[in-house]
């Protein structure tokens, strides 16, 4: 991985079209200004993997006996007198 | 009343002031705005979040608290402002849910990293992606899940 120190004002420049400024900077967080194409997606990373989660969490649904089973599972762990 | 016919609930009767509204949909389903949530004796205590714009849309969760007694946001307050939340928000006005998935090779899991957070009386919502938390996005439910903790 790259790495590079900048200040706030100061950018980089990723090919041709695409330049990530530092807008602001606190000890926990960065604030970003992105200038780049339209048509160029910009995800914050973590959106990738909720959506992913997302996507899976919705495959269940097609089939009843899958919930049933999540239904007993559920039931069993909740009242579980371990926890 | 409003009624809406899903392949997973059958029909679905709700009421305008039920609907949970999601400005900004949820991740991968960024379309999906309004949802309802469902709750069948049969299935407790799941509760379907149902979209309303796409009824094959189901989701099926469950509140935190039912995973981990002691579960905590981490998320700022500022980024819940928009649905009415703020520091003097009782935690009985908010619900906060994981959402859960199923797969037939392996236990059930729940995102209690990125849990649905619905104002109860405003009714807006918001899945919330806790990247600084200890939560995993999935949670295992199965015995191998509840017995590692002990």
């Amino acid at each position: 991985m790259l790495i590079l120190g900048r200040r706030i004002g100061e950018s980089i420049l990723i090919g041709d079209n695409v330049e990530v400024r530092v807008v602001d900077a606190s000890p926990t967080r960065v604030k970003l200004g992105i200038v780049a194409p339209r048509d160029l997606q910009i995800l914050r990373s973590e959106m990738r993997l909720a959506a992913e989660q997302n996507r899976a969490s919705t495959v269940v649904i097609a089939e009843p006996a899958a919930v049933a089973r999540l239904v007993d599972h559920l039931r069993t762990y909740t009242t579980d007198p371990r926890r | 009343m409003a009624l809406l016919e899903t392949p997973q609930l059958g029909t679905v009767d709700y009421s305008e002031e039920t609907i949970v509204e999601f400005a900004e949909g949820l991740p991968a389903f960024e379309t999906q705005t309004r949802f309802v949530l469902v709750e069948r004796t049969e299935t407790a205590p799941i509760l379907f979040l149902q979209s309303l714009d796409n009824a094959e849309l189901c989701f099926l969760t469950v509140p935190v608290q039912a995973i981990q007694p002691d579960y905590e946001l981490t998320s700022p307050i500022e980024d819940l402002r928009d649905l009415g939340i703020d520091a003097t928000t009782q935690n009985e006005d908010m619900l906060c849910l994981a959402i859960l998935t199923a797969r037939a090779d392996r236990p059930p899991t729940a995102n209690l990293m990125a849990p649905v957070v619905i104002h109860r009386h405003t009714r807006r919502a918001r899945q919330v992606i806790q990247t600084d938390s200890q939560y995993s996005f999935e949670h295992p439910l199965g015995a191998e899940g509840a017995s590692s903790g002990c």
